[in-house]
């Protein structure tokens, strides 16, 4: 990540379930109790940043972490499941604009091999049919037009690279003919 | 070993100087444009290339006026010639310029760190980033910065965890063309080795030297980047 | 200014890089030698033959001073034998790219192309050079006449092209490769064309795989790092 990338700032900004293992003092305010403090227990959905901050810093004297983060929705196995199933066909958009970057951020955060792995085959079966749309323009507007909305930032970026690389070679076989 | 190394070994080749400065400055020209980091300036190339285009330039001048026609279409051969040239330059030279401007500040450690005889930026190059970070820097602090509290106005922050100071991505994919043989390459941290010879194309990512030796030694061997790919590592 | 281009080289520019690969012509008109900025050019006698640089070659072309000879790949038998290559023998990988010279002496710059003479009329008829479709494409705009067939020629290298891109795209599944993949056999322009997708996709793949990646690092300092001696060629199949 570098300092001024966009889309990591948006992908830090997602929401995580967290849980507090401690009662702290003062920061009822997450959890909308303005003078309060935030009691041992507690389940709040907090910005990708902050809950690995907190997530992070331990109490002094037990070592205890002050929250455990949770997989995001978007990253459920139930979505994961969906994933394995047919990669092609689950709507990544409205899961999370930038899912693949945070899947590579929680990935930071939690060890696990097979989210690696669905994770890396669904990128590349969409790649495959996004290779094809880039180059059948028509396809993306008829019955491709789903799959093509349900693309997250990544892949629409794939898609709009291969498809300028795409046009540009036509754009040059036209040009030597005049 | 760069590129002047390289042309200062090749004395006993029979290939005229000219011929080899175009090959060499071709093969500038494309590893700049694929490779996201900047690459060392080829200063003697680029000496005796530019001296030879302003004396074609020189030449040109004199003869245009000329009514013979023989004389006219050579003038025309070499006009083409010495547009073909002045693109090459003025490309190789933008794109170093994109560089630059995109990662100022991490280029002008690199540069002071490079080693004299191997400067990463020419002269000019080198005035032209100074003076650009100065005119931003004064722009940036008197539109908004000197409004920050003090430990909040630097712009190469290293606390926090990430640096202000921005990088090209050094480990992004590149396409190589391999012109020597180049031997077993390892893929750090797997078992993976793979045989790399001259004429192969590869696509490549995350390499690191096998028994080839030198951590460069794609920048010297494979340098010449197929005609696209991002970068030759 | 700075150059708004990003990494990667435009259609026009390998095609400009192409522009520099030698063909033969017949000159039809004398000119003197000339001290060219990439060296010396020797003089034209009709009907010598000559080798030029292909941006001169169409420049007499289009003055009508010289005809072109085609290199020998660029006819309708190579070409068809090639593509039933690349569609039959081969449905996975590329026709296997032109034999190299002898490898230069230790002192010598290696040439790559374009400055490898692989479209003058000697070349070898049963290969594709790395700027076969650039080269084919200008060459029949600019000298169609200097064909025997140039409507079959023309056939010919758009089924070529289909056969080798539909290769290219299909190729997905290859670029997790750890490390790199060879794809000996691919073109100039077809680089051009697919560059910006494969790198997207072994981008994407590489960020998803980083925390993996980094955290076999840490084991790797951690305990020192001992190369297996087990030799696994990860050639694939986009040769």
């Amino acid at each position: 990540m570098t300092y001024y990338d966009v889309d990591a700032i948006l992908t830090d900004a997602q929401k995580v379930p967290c849980t507090f293992e401690l009662t702290v003092p003062g920061l009822g305010f997450l959890e909308g109790n303005m003078s309060g403090d935030i009691k041992h227990g507690s389940k709040v959905e907090l910005p990708l940043w902050l809950g690995e901050m907190l997530a992070l810093s331990q109490s002094l004297s037990t070592g205890t972490p002050l929250v455990s983060l949770d997989h995001p929705p978007a990253l459920s196995p139930r979505v994961l499941n969906a994933l394995k199933a047919d990669a092609r066909t689950v709507d990544l958009r409205a899961l999370v604009p930038h899912f693949y970057n945070l899947g590579a951020r929680v990935l930071e955060l939690f060890e696990e091999e097979e989210m690696i792995e669905v994770l890396s085959d669904s990128f590349k079966a969409r790649a495959a049919v996004i290779a094809d749309q880039a180059h059948n323009p028509r396809g993306a507007l008829g019955e491709g037009a789903d799959f093509m909305r349900g693309l997250d930032e990544n892949e629409r970026q794939l898609f709009r690279a291969s498809h300028d690389s795409a046009k540009a070679v036509r754009t040059w076989m036209t040009d030597i003919k005049t | 070993m760069d590129i002047d190394d390289l042309l200062a070994e090749v004395a006993v080749d029979t290939t005229p100087q000219e011929t080899r400065d175009l090959q060499a400055l071709t093969r500038a020209w494309v590893a700049e444009r694929v490779a996201p980091e900047m690459l060392a300036w080829p200063g003697s190339l680029m000496e005796r290339v530019l001296e030879r285009v302003r004396r074609q330039i020189e030449l040109v001048e004199d003869q245009t006026g000329s009514m013979d026609p023989k004389t006219n279409f050579k003038l025309i051969v070499i006009q083409t010639e010495l547009e073909r040239f002045k693109f090459l330059v003025r490309s190789f030279l933008r794109s170093r310029l994109r560089k630059i401007d995109a990662h100022p500040l991490h280029i002008l450690a690199l540069h002071t760190d490079a080693d004299e005889m191997h400067p990463l930026l020419s002269p000019a190059e080198h005035q032209y980033l100074t003076s650009h970070q100065t005119l931003l820097s004064t722009h940036y602090a008197s539109s908004f910065l000197s409004q920050f509290p003090s430990s909040l106005q630097r712009l190469d922050d290293t606390t926090g965890g990430i640096s202000m100071v921005d990088k090209p991505d050094e480990d992004a994919a590149v396409f190589v063309r391999v012109l020597r043989d180049v031997g077993e390459v390892a893929v750090e941290g797997t078992e993976k080795r793979f045989e790399m010879k001259r004429g192969d194309v590869w696509k490549m990512y995350d390499i690191t030297p096998g028994v080839a030796g030198s951590d460069r030694w794609a920048r010297d061997e494979g340098q010449n980047a197929v005609h696209s790919g991002e970068r030759t590592k | 200014m700075a150059l708004p281009l990003p990494p990667g080289l435009t259609p026009p520019e390998i095609a400009f890089i192409c522009e520099m690969e030698l063909v033969t012509i017949i000159p039809r008109q004398r000119l003197e030698g000339l001290e060219l900025l990439g060296g010396p050019l020797k003089p034209l006698n009709p009907p010598q033959r000559a080798s030029l640089p292909l941006w001169l070659a169409l420049l007499l072309k289009r003055q009508r001073r010289a005809n072109i000879i085609p290199p020998p790949w660029l006819s309708p038998d190579s070409l068809a034998a090639i593509l039933q290559f690349e569609t039959e023998s081969s449905p996975d990988a590329f026709s296997p790219p032109p034999r190299l010279p002898p490898p230069p002496s230790s002192t010598t710059i290696p040439l790559s192309s374009p400055f490898l003479p692989s479209s003058t009329a000697d070349a070898p008829a049963d290969a594709l050079p790395y700027h076969w479709l650039e080269l084919g494409s200008m060459l029949l705009e600019a000298a169609p006449d200097d064909f025997d067939d140039a409507d079959e020629v023309r056939k010919l290298l758009r089924g070529l092209r289909e056969a080798r891109m539909a290769k290219l795209r299909q190729g997905v599944e290859v670029l997790d490769a750890g490390g790199g993949f060879k794809m000996n056999g691919v073109g100039g322009m077809e680089l051009g064309e697919a560059r910006s997708f494969i790198t997207g996709v072994v981008d994407g793949l590489r960020k998803i795989g980083k925390s993996r990646e980094e955290a076999r690092r840490e084991r790797e300092r951690e305990n020192g790092y001992s190369p297996s001696q087990n030799y696994e060629d990860d050639e694939m199949d986009m040769r």
